[in-house]
Parts: structure tokens; C-alpha cells; sequence
């Protein structure tokens, strides 16, 4: 029930939402989070991404997320605190300096990332696939074939992870040590592994386009949809609730 | 009406054909079972049927199929799959959704049924299948068995005229087996629905099937009632096919000259010519 990218029923306020409010706020967060590198606006974003998660209790999910995307964004942290001499000097390197302006961007860089990642994540969790392209199909007219790529891709990641998973277990089992080592021996471990998974994931896919086809797949249009998303006052309070963070992000640049 | 012709099918890659010379008439409203060891087509025959082959896979097909007078090499795919159901081996690449009721809806909502009987007929066939409570889980949080009801349903709904399933009580326990059969042969005469089912339990498709078919390499190697075929019992041994024991032992009585009566074909009616013979 709360694998990764699967939902998780609930009756919060974002799960009530409509679904294309749900990505176009989530989106509209994002790219506010990049339109600044104001500290203080990207961590109370990051408080108020941390808020969204606590009102749908995702709360241990959004921490894994964070770890993850922590692990990534120090990455480019680095590279950036490397990179681009700026501020008062801290630390002389041959090809240039760490000063306190790299330290200001690498630290906005973490925050950023972790602040944008959080809305987008949360609306996987919190809607069905099915709702997120019916909803596409019927809100925005996006052609059904386009709506069900999408939603099958999304629906997928979590399947072929279990595959994997499954397959280490197996391999396991048999004294592949999986569970002993670092990161690269596990690496070096899963490689082999990979061509199983793909072999088992294109026939899953094959199958699946398949079951779609004989269910009359080629014959849905946009009055198919039993389910209807209306936008109520709420969505569209929340969609001016997104552009004016997106407002204040650009205008942030400007003072 | 299912009418297959001299059908011989072989895969692109593969060296020998899957099946072979195959011909065979199900008239409407027949409870078909089909049954034989691996690799003996039953798979391919059931994707024959619902048009899989040759519209999926591709090869070399020779022969015909009819369903209900169309030919499935001349129908699209989709007019096909409006008149016969199917339910797959690999259940879990038959999902399309992530929850229960949106898996129900998928089907109902391709075929344009008019949205005021969509509810009254995801309701019946959950309730068909004893999951009306599983309505709003998610897929994932399901076990084998219920997965497989779930499919079922999902089918069911649709209410096409013919409806194939390849092995659908796999992961069931006897009695949701035997549930699973009881319903569909109630869909034969409720509805008049054709039914062909791959199955293994040769117990259940003894009892309920009106027609057995038997494949062995390829080919149908006897397609009669049960109770004619199950007569067969140590050719169907050697094929690799076991019969319901109580028929195996009264087949041997009959063979010793001590039971001269039909074929049993379930533990009641081989009890009932046991007590005439002692007596």
C-alpha cells in the first residue's frame, strides 16, 4: 500500500483536490523555488512543503524523499561550492576560492531542491493514476493515448521496483551478499541483474498494452470518462495561491 | 458459435508451430474446459480466440476462427474484444489501474456502457465474485487469489458473449475454485454466455464443463463430453493428464469386469456405482 509512488488513500485536503490542481500547484511550486535564491523565502517554501505533507500525513514518506534528494543535491552543493567564487574569501583553492556567497548558493541549491521536490511528490501519493489522466483527458483535453502513457509510465516504476526487489531477494537466497558491503559492491552486484529486469519489464509492458487493447482501449474518447473533476472554489483558491508564490518568487529577484 | 478450421499456428521465432491442425465447434451457451500438459497450445488456442493471435503476435497462422461468424483475421482487434472477454494467465499485467474500482470502471468506460448502468453492473459483478468489500483497496494490497477475482470481475462486467479465461483459479484455494466455476457456469445459463476455460483441476472441469478438450503437443487429442473423455483414463495418463481419482478407479473396475455403468466422474457418483457394486 505504500510502496514508492503508489497511493495512499486519505481523506486530507490534498487528496480532495482536484487532480490538475494538484500538479499545476505542485509545478507552479517548482518552478518558484527556481526563480529565487532567496534564502529565507526557500525555507519557509520548504516549511510550507513540509506543512502540506504533515496535513495528508506523509510525513515519513516526504523524509525519505528528503534524504534522497539530500544525497543528490550535495552532490551539486559541492560542485557549486567549488565552482563559483563569490562572497568574501573563506577557503583559497588553486583554480579560485570558496568565498561566503559559494557557501550562501550551495546551501540555496540543497533548499531549493528539497522544497520543489516535495509538492510534486506528494501529488503521486496522493491521487490515483486513473484520476491524474482522466482528469488531463477531461479538465485539459489532452488526447486519452497521451493521459495513459503517462499514468501507465507513473503506474510501472513502482512495479519494476518490486521486480527488482523480488529478484535480489531470489538472489540473495542463493549467497549473493546484497546485504553486506558498500554502495559500489552493490552496484557491482545489481549489474547482472539488470537484464532479467528488463527482460521480465518489457514483457510486463507487452501483456499490459495487450490487456488495455482487448478492454476496448482504441475505442475511449473524452465523454468515456465515468468519473467527472469539476473545479471547485478550492482549486481555483489554490491555483491564485500558486501563481502568487510564483509572483513573489520573480519579484524577490527584482529587490 | 466458436468455429475453428484445420488452425495451425507458428510463433515468428519459434521452430515447430504451437498448435497444429486444430478444429473444433463450441456452440453458444457451452461450458468449454480445455486442458493438457505444458506446452501443449492451450494458451495459444485461448489467444486464437480472442484474436491475440494473430493481431499481437505475429507468425505464420493458417486455418480459421469464427466467433460468432466473424473471422479473426478479418476483425480488429477491438470488435473482437467487444464480443469475447478474457481473462490472462499473468494477472498482474492484466491491471491497468492501481485500485479495485478504477480496474472495474476501465472496461465499462471504454465501450461507451451508458454511465447510469456502469454502477448497477460494477456492483453485480463484484457482488458475483464475493469482493464487494475490496471495491475501493488498492490492487497492490491484494493476494494472489483476490487478484485473480478482481479479473474476473473486471470481465464480468463487460458481459461479452464469449468469455476466455486461461487458468483463473490458480492462486484460489478449492473453494474459491469451485465458487469461481459455480459462477461462471451460472453465467452459461443465466446469460448463455460461452464459456472456454484453461484450466488444471481436471476435478472441476469434469463437473462442470458440458465439452473437455485435451491437447497434447499441439493438437486436440479428444474434444467430447466428460464423461467420454474421462473413459480415457490411462491414455490420458500417458499424455500426462491425471483424472479425478475416483474416476481412475472405477475405469479399473471396469477394465477387471466388475463395474459395467457410466464413467464417474465425481467422488458421489463413483460412491453411488461403489454401493450398487457391493450390493
Amino acid at each position: 500500500m505504500d510502496g514508492f509512488l503508489e497511493y495512499v488513500p486519505g481523506d486530507s485536503l490534498l487528496h480532495r483536490l482536484n487532480p490538475v490542481t494538484k500538479i499545476a500547484f505542485a509545478m507552479l511550486f517548482a518552478i518558484a523555488c527556481f526563480c529565487t535564491s532567496d534564502l529565507a523565502f526557500l525555507c519557509l517554501m520548504l516549511v510550507f512543503g513540509i506543512a502540506m505533507a504533515a496535513s495528508c500525513s506523509m510525513l515519513r514518506q516526504t523524509a525519505g524523499l528528503m534524504k534522497a534528494v539530500f544525497a543528490f543535491s550535495l552532490v551539486l552543493a559541492v560542485l557549486l561550492l567549488l565552482t563559483t567564487p563569490k562572497g568574501d574569501l573563506l577557503i583559497d583553492l588553486p583554480w579560485g576560492y570558496v568565498g561566503t556567497g559559494s557557501v550562501l548558493a550551495a546551501i540555496a541549491t540543497v533548499m531549493r531542491l528539497e522544497a520543489a521536490a516535495i509538492p510534486l511528490f506528494l501529488t503521486f501519493y496522493v491521487t490515483k493514476m486513473t484520476d491524474l489522466s482522466n482528469s488531463f483527458v477531461k479538465v485539459l483535453h489532452v488526447p486519452y493515448r497521451y493521459a495513459f502513457t503517462f499514468a501507465s509510465t507513473v503506474h510501472f516504476i513502482p512495479v519494476f521496483m518490486n521486480d527488482m526487489k523480488g529478484i535480489m531477494e531470489a538472489q540473495t537466497a542463493r549467497g549473493i551478499e546484497f546485504d553486506r558491503g558498500g554502495i559500489v559492491k552493490k552496484i557491482r552486484l545489481m549489474m547482472p541483474l539488470c537484464v532479467p529486469l528488463l527482460v521480465s519489464s518489457v514483457r510486463k509492458t507487452n501483456s499490459s498494452a495487450i490487456a488495455a487493447e482487448v478492454r476496448g482501449f482504441a475505442l475511449r474518447t473524452r465523454e468515456s470518462g465515468y468519473k467527472n473533476y469539476p473545479m471547485t472554489r478550492t482549486d481555483w483558491g489554490v491555483l491564485v495561491l500558486g501563481v502568487a508564490i510564483l509572483a513573489i518568487a520573480i519579484s524577490l529577484n527584482f529587490l | 458459435m466458436i468455429e475453428i478450421e484445420e488452425l495451425t499456428f507458428q510463433y515468428r521465432e519459434a521452430d515447430a508451430p504451437a498448435i497444429e491442425d486444430v478444429s473444433l465447434s463450441i456452440p453458444s451457451g457451452t461450458f468449454a474446459g480445455i486442458i493438457g500438459p505444458a506446452g501443449s497450445g492451450k494458451s495459444t488456442l485461448t489467444y486464437a480466440l480472442n484474436g491475440i493471435v494473430p493481431h499481437c503476435y505475429p507468425g505464420d497462422l493458417y486455418g480459421s476462427v469464427r466467433i460468432e461468424g466473424h473471422d479473426t483475421c478479418d476483425t480488429a482487434l477491438t470488435d473482437l474484444s467487444r464480443m469475447v472477454g478474457s481473462v490472462c494467465q499473468d494477472i498482474d499485467s492484466q491491471f491497468i489501474s492501481a485500485v479495485v474500482e478504477d480496474e472495474m470502471l476501465y472496461g465499462l468506460e471504454n465501450y461507451g456502457v451508458p454511465h447510469d448502468q456502469i454502477e448497477e453492473r460494477v456492483k453485480e459483478a463484484l457482488d458475483a465474485m464475493g469482493i464487494a468489500e475490496l471495491r475501493h483497496r488498492s490492487i497492490a494490497s491484494l493476494s494472489g487469489g483476490q487478484k485473480q477475482k478482481v479479473a474476473i470481475a473486471s470481465i464480468l462486467a463487460l458481459r461479452p458473449s464469449v468469455l476466455v479465461l486461461d487458468e483463473p483459479t490458480a492462486e484460489l484455494d478449492p473453494a474459491s475454485s469451485r465458487s469461481v466455476f459455480t459462477l461462471l457456469s451460472h453465467y452459461v445459463e443465466a446469460h448463455g454466455t460461452t464459456v472456454v476455460v484453461v484450466e488444471q483441476k481436471i476435478a472441476l472441469l469434469s463437473e462442470f464443463a458440458d465439452l473437455l478438450v485435451v491437447m497434447d503437443g499441439g493438437r486436440i487429442r479428444f474434444a467430447d463430453a466428460p464423461e467420454e473423455v474421462l473413459a480415457h483414463s490411462e491414455e490420458l495418463l500417458e499424455i500426462g493428464v491425471n483424472c479425478p481419482r475416483c474416476t481412475t478407479l472405477m475405469n479399473r473396475l471396469a477394465a477387471g469386469g466388475l463395474y459395467e455403468g457410466p464413467v464417474c466422474t465425481n467422488v458421489s457418483s463413483a460412491c453411488r456405482a461403489l454401493c450398487e457394486v457391493a450390493a
